[in-house]
């Protein structure tokens, strides 16, 4: 017996111009989960996404959301849920309370509960001070948090929240993310899509990894990470190339790790071992024995790009075809392509 | 599917009817009006500095124009339901601007993901609309006269003007919305709209009468809205038939006016809202 919020089944979004911006995904998530959707810039993540809200319509495969057809039965799919774009929407004449008011009023909040509903939101977001002054005077993340309780208006069971953090300073992001929490507890289901494996790590039970329109993995944030080979060691060194090279190789040889993987970055090395951080000590003494300079070094977790160079063998700032985000590649599903009708954010 | 089986069928909220989605709508577009004090003045100010220094510098020599020169008819009488006509014109220009900024907002997007029917959106926006142009059509008749102008007809006339008002705004309003859709953005919208206003208004009836005018102005008057819309409100003001592009004599006094001009506006408005209403679909497709 299988509860899904969303089941979606080799879901296809071809933009116009041909290009594939989701190739074939299947996604099942379980009501009252909180699933992340993670990837880079131009993954495909805004696109599946809008797929999923019924702002685009797939041009293959089948989705239900909360058991309504997309494509056939958009207005019940719109009804019950909630929607975060990534771009804050609000309309900034409007007081803090016009807007949640306006979005009560869209989704059809009887008029008898829309004044406690409003009053709810605001106290929930912590708008309840300024909620009659205008948007327009509110910072980035009183907008999004204003943003998210528009989202909520009609307590829909699924809420979708496309890179809800992006661009906040961390004081403004954890509240977002405390908010979150708190909603999922309540038993929403939560769509998140996230460029951020702290993010997604913080938050999801269950993580998915999206790389050029495909999902690559799919699993816990914890079982994501043990993919990945435990924590990483970097190693700076001084005398450049052959130096490195040298402690790559006893990196590799040495038996200080039961389990590693050495890789050479542009200043040293990498050493990916579940045992990077309580034996790391023991390699930095073998190569200072070698006569290698040790100039820096750092055990930390891994990250979006460790867990990418893990599961898809590139790094997750490279497309596929090696380019660098920053060129015009990089943003085509998610920005360019979208502009099928000439549109833009 | 027969997975549906296994998944239930969340409960709706169920939403609003159409006319519960055009009013949320409408009130939303009104209170930002409310908020934009600068675009209702400024939509204002410029006809009634045209009035004035029309009246003014021209008048005189107007007056010698209008009515065959027999003095009879004074050229604010003459003038003022064309300035109608302008604050008709001036306020659905800005139409536009408002979606544009809701685009940039991502006001859209927010309003195509709810429930609300997207007609409903769009009938919504445009009913705050016509409000707002009957309410700044009657403020700028009630100056005229104050002014110096005569409304023969009396309220029912001046109320007739803000009909006319009405449905002469529509196509401008169509075209500043294909302008936005298009360009999608603020300044290429305004000046777009501008663009075009000031030399409508000039190869009209609306400043003088055709026949004091050279002959290729009088033929491209002829397919100009802004000649129906001035003639329509002049010959409800004046209580005369007033049209010199069409001559209909088949129902009697103003209405040889009032009824070919309404009919040349319909006809205009339906041609380009139905090009906007396209231009809006496909947008809400593209999804933005």
């Amino acid at each position: 017996m299988s509860d899904f919020a969303i089941d979606a089944d080799g879901v296809e979004l071809v933009y116009d111009d041909g290009t594939r911006a989701v190739d074939g995904i299947d996604l099942r998530v379980p009501t009252g989960e909180f699933f992340g959707f993670l990837g880079p810039n131009g993954a495909g993540k805004t696109t599946t996404i809008k797929t999923l809200v019924t702002l685009l319509h797939p041009t293959g495969g089948t989705i239900t959301v909360n058991g309504y057809d997309v494509v056939d039965e958009p207005r019940a799919v719109r009804e019950t849920i909630g929607y975060m774009a990534q771009e804050t929407s609000i309309d900034p004449e409007l007081t803090a309370r016009e807007n949640v008011s306006f979005a009560c009023q869209a989704y059809g909040v009887p008029r008898s509960e829309r004044r406690d509903r409003i009053d709810e939101l605001l106290d929930l977001v912590d708008l309840a001070e300024v909620a009659d002054k205008r948007a327009e005077e509110f910072s980035g993340g009183m907008r999004k948090r204003l943003d998210a309780a528009t989202a909520l208006v009609h307590r829909p069971p699924l809420v979708f929240l496309d890179e809800p953090t992006t661009g906040l300073d961390p004081s403004a992001r954890n509240r977002l993310w405390e908010y979150f929490r708190r909603i999922n507890d309540q038993g929403t289901t939560i769509f998140l899509t996230t460029q951020y494996l702290e993010e997604a790590d913080q938050l999801c039970d269950r993580i998915g990894v999206i790389d050029d329109g495909r999902i690559v993995a799919s699993d816990s944030p914890a079982e994501l990470k043990r993919e990945v080979g435990g924590e990483i060691l970097d190693v700076e060194l001084a005398d450049g190339e052959a130096a490195t090279e040298r402690a790559a190789t006893i990196a590799r040889e040495s038996d200080i790790f039961a389990d590693a993987s050495v890789s050479l970055t542009a200043d040293g090395i990498a050493v990916t071992s579940p045992e990077a951080r309580s034996r790391g000590t023991d390699l930095l003494v073998a190569l200072r024995d070698e006569g290698l300079t040790v100039t820096g070094f750092n055990v930390r977790a891994p990250t979006l790009d460790d867990v990418f160079l893990a599961i898809t063998g590139h790094a997750a700032d490279e497309n596929a075809d090696g380019s660098l985000p920053g060129e015009a590649s990089t943003e085509m599903p998610d920005d360019v392509a979208a502009t099928g009708g000439g549109a833009e954010r | 599917m027969s997975r549906d089986d296994a998944t239930p069928r969340r409960e709706r909220t169920g939403g609003n009817t159409f006319v519960g989605d055009v009013l949320v709508n409408a009130r939303r577009w009104g209170l930002k009006a409310t908020r934009n004090r600068f675009f209702l003045v400024g939509t204002l100010v410029q006809p009634i500095v045209f009035f004035v220094l029309f009246t003014q510098v021209f008048g005189r020599v107007a007056t010698g124009a209008i009515d065959s020169g027999s003095g009879a008819l004074n050229y604010e009488t003459f003038l003022l339901p064309a300035i109608a006509m302008q604050v008709s014109l001036a306020s659905a220009g800005g139409s536009g601007i408002g979606l544009v900024n809701d685009v940039e907002n991502g006001m859209f997007e927010k309003v195509l993901v709810s429930p609300m029917s997207r007609a409903a959106v769009f009938v919504g926006k445009s009913a705050a609309e016509v409000v707002l142009i009957v309410v700044q059509i009657l403020l700028i008749l009630g100056l005229g006269v104050l002014l110096g102008a005569t409304i023969q007809t009396g309220i029912a006339g001046a109320l007739g003007v803000a009909l006319v008002g009405i449905l002469f705004s529509v196509w401008f309003t169509a075209y500043s919305n294909v302008l936005a859709v298009i360009t999608r953005d603020q300044e290429s919208t305004i000046l777009g709209a501008n663009l075009l206003q000031f030399p409508l208004l000039f190869v009209s009836s609306a400043f003088l009468p055709l026949d004091a005018m050279p002959g290729w102005i009088q033929t491209i008057a002829a397919f100009n809205p802004v000649t129906y819309g001035a003639d329509a409100a002049r010959a409800l003001v004046l209580g005369q038939d007033v049209m010199q592009v069409i001559e209909v004599t088949a129902f009697g006094g103003i209405w040889n006016t009032v009824v070919p001009a309404v009919a040349v506006l319909l006809v205009v408005d339906v041609v380009l809202g139905a090009l906007a209403v396209t231009m809006l679909h496909r947008a809400s497709r593209a999804a933005v």
